[in-house]
């Protein structure tokens, strides 16, 4: 397999420029206050708004839908200066991230009118409808139905690990439209569910620190109208095949503990410990080969090409690379893991430590992903 | 970029596929080694590439020849190109003319002084010297540095392997004349610093193609429990180690050489260097649990690899030398790491 190398044009070195003087700022004004696994964790419409307002939400997207139609690349060097600089992407994350793509490939013209404008504004938010309670990386086996109606679909069972869920409008969700067959991948759909819709009910799974950012989401005789079915109905496998791709491979599997490892290697320099900065500088090396297969994959995408399992491959290394910074640090430093703690270094350590067992298994386990790999290495 | 590349890189695998069997490589152990490759790499003008149109190149540039060294690592080719090569580029780069007959090179220390045009002193593990005419290398006169070319039959030589049984002699001269010398400048000598190391990533790069086909071959074909191997789980798991460090090392290797042919290579040597180490230790590990029993033998090629990965990380400008470069570049850096590894650098050594 081989993957484009990418060298950034002089534009996008200035775009870097941009982004960097804004985040900033807005950190020097205490907008928001830099945090490990910013992506998921933090969550702040405010701070989303702001972004929208420089035009950085659906960045990529067409311009009749309010989008910049900005390279892939582009939103690549935006998506990892916010995550260097872990900055509360949460709310608009999944829109940006998943929901915008899925509705551009597959949406019909009045989805994409009518939400893509919103999400670019940062007015709309999405949560992903994947898992259940009893669906977790068999994916193939959700039960949660729908079943026709006279101008749509009602809509029974229950999505788990919903990420920010209790924040967003709608959920792009999973649902069986057939009664399950041999083959267990087929008739299942995508629909955008109204979480404000009657009988939705959205319910808190706290981490294990406590925090809220899962949840569970139930549906009662959900009423969904038929224009809110994406894509084909019965298709909704292969849709979220695609999905997954933008899902593994961006800079939050490699960057979600990097606020921990600048923040070490500031205070080893402070130290004048060269020893520390050796050890520390293999955890670069690593950093800087992850985002080297990271960005050529995001090349292979924005030209359409098919990366399963290149994505898989920087999921599940990257995840794990995440995970070892906190680990190295811890032995490098006179640190004590406090997530209330005053100094920076110390907080982030907590983040990352309490954080890391999730890495490798939201977006999918690094063992359904060596799985993929393995398949896909043996077929050659 | 130049368009030779594949087409080079085709020449090069069509040579080693018919010529390099792994009873070609063993010859190595019995001390002699297979002239007659190295003789149709030369009728081809291989040894050529990338060196300068004035003296004789055959057209093609450092990417080229890079590609041609991660073919070495691919094949265990048994033949001193890596170090033939790259000490002509050492000479040009010296403004010395390269040599035709077989030199070798020795960069990463510098123990031999010059007096009074006479040259002292001893050099540790010069690949393939036993074999080579002439030898490239540095040495100090009255504080400063100079490339010099030394001829082989003035020096003593006590013959040594590495762990791969490669040629790794140990070289030492008493007043010998010097061939030819020019100074060098410390920029001119970060720069060849940087390509040497370019040169071993490019050979673990290969070694790495090779010990991941390897493995994922051998449990296609390798049944038990009736079944090929590859179909077990924990053996999944393993080629999945193995191919993501393959990608990486792949990638690593072609960036680093990509930012070289813009004049912009700099932290990106080290990062790719140290990358490579811990690569070649998972390979390994890897690549001989998938092989089990058959991968320790002799018999069974894959040591030609693994063997090769564990001298090679131990050569030339090593993983400790680049870590602690890093952290001294680093010291005297204001900007975070983050900068460092987003904004664009213009080498400042050339």
């Amino acid at each position: 397999m081989k993957l484009p190398t990418v060298q950034f044009t002089k534009e996008q070195e200035m775009f870097r420029e941009e982004v960097r003087a804004f985040l900033q700022e807005e950190l020097s004004k205490g907008t928001f206050q830099t945090k490990c696994d910013s992506w998921l964790s933090g969550c702040d419409a405010n701070f989303s708004k702001l972004v929208a307002e420089k035009g950085w939400i659906g960045m990529t997207w067409p311009k009749k839908y309010g989008g910049g139609e900005r390279s892939s690349i582009d939103r690549y060097i935006l998506t990892e200066e916010f995550l260097a600089f872990g900055a509360p992407v949460a709310a608009h994350w999944f829109a940006d991230r998943q929901t915008g793509p899925l509705l551009l490939r597959f949406g019909t013209e009045e989805q994409r009118n009518f939400f893509l404008p919103k999400i670019v504004k940062g007015e709309c938010f999405f949560a992903i409808g994947l898992s259940e309670p009893n669906s977790g990386s068999d994916l193939a086996s959700v039960k949660t139905k729908a079943e026709k109606v006279e101008g749509g679909w009602v809509v029974n069972g229950a999505k788990t690990w919903s990420s920010n869920a209790q924040h967003a409008h709608y959920m792009v969700t999973l649902v069986r439209t057939e009664p399950v067959s041999e083959k267990k991948h087929s008739g299942l759909s995508q629909l955008i569910i109204d979480l404000n819709s009657e009988g939705v009910t959205i319910s808190p799974i706290r981490y294990l620190t406590g925090e809220h950012h899962f949840n569970d989401v139930f549906f009662d005789n959900v009423f969904v109208p038929d224009e809110m079915v994406v894509g084909t109905l019965g298709n909704g496998w292969a849709q979220g095949l695609a999905e997954l791709a933008y899902e593994r491979s961006g800079p939050e599997r490699i960057l979600s503990t990097f606020p921990l490892l600048n923040e070490a290697i500031e205070e080893l320099k402070r130290q004048h410990n060269l020893e520390g900065l050796a050890e520390a500088s293999k955890l670069v090396a690593e950093l800087w080969s992850l985002r080297n297969l990271s960005i050529g994959v995001a090349k292979v995408l924005e030209e359409g090409g098919e990366v399963m399992v290149p994505a898989a491959l920087v999921k599940s290394i990257g995840t794990k690379f995440e995970q070892k910074v906190p680990e190295v640090v811890r032995l490098l430093l006179d640190v004590y893991p406090q997530l209330q703690a005053e100094q920076k270094m110390n907080r982030f350590l907590a983040e990352s430590i309490l954080h890391a067992p999730g890495f490798t298994i939201r977006g999918g386990t690094s063992e359904v992903l060596y799985g993929i790999i393995a398949k896909g290495v043996i077929a050659g | 970029m130049s368009e030779m590349k594949d087409m080079i890189v085709d020449v090069v695998e069509k040579i080693f596929n018919d010529k390099v069997e792994k009873e070609t490589v063993d010859l190595l152990e019995e001390n002699t080694w297979p002239q007659h490759i190295w003789d149709i790499m030369f009728e081809n003008e291989l040894q050529q590439v990338a060196v300068r149109e004035e003296h004789g190149g055959a057209g093609g540039d450092y990417e080229d020849l890079f590609h041609l060294y991660r073919l070495m690592g691919k094949y265990a080719a048994p033949i001193p190109y890596v170090e033939h090569t790259f000490a002509n580029v050492v000479l040009e780069n010296a403004n010395i003319h390269p040599m035709k007959e077989l030199t070798t090179v020795h960069l990463h220390a510098n123990p031999l002084a010059i007096v009074n045009a006479k040259v002292s002193g001893a050099l540790h593990y010069v690949p393939w010297a036993r074999y080579a005419k002439k030898l490239v290398t540095l040495a100090t006169d009255q504080g400063k540095e100079f490339i010099v070319l030394l001829d082989l039959k003035d020096a003593q030589m006590k013959h040594e392997t590495n762990v791969a049984a490669e040629p790794r002699d140990h070289v030492s001269f008493t007043d010998a004349a010097v061939v030819t010398c020019q100074p060098i400048s410390q920029e001119q000598l970060v720069f060849l610093q940087n390509l040497q190391t370019i040169a071993t990533i490019c050979k673990m790069t290969g070694a790495i193609d090779r010990a991941f086909e390897l493995s994922v071959q051998f449990s296609k074909e390798r049944e038990q429990f009736g079944r090929p191997i590859h179909r077990f789980q924990l053996v999944q798991q393993h080629l999945a180690t193995l191919a993501g460090e393959q990608a990486l090392t792949a990638a690593a290797m072609e960036n680093v050489i990509a930012r070289l042919q813009q004049g912009e290579v700099h932290d990106e040597v080290a990062f790719a260097r140290l990358k490579i180490e811990d690569s070649s230790r998972i390979v390994a590990t890897s690549a001989h649990q998938v092989h089990a029993a058959l991968g320790v033998t002799h018999e069974h090629r894959l040591h030609h690899y693994t063997r090769r990965l564990w001298a090679w990380r131990d050569e030339d400008y090593t993983g400790r030398f680049w870590k602690k470069e890093l952290a001294n570049r680093w010291l005297q850096s204001s900007a975070n790491i983050w900068e460092q590894l987003t904004t664009k650098k213009h080498m400042e050594h050339i």
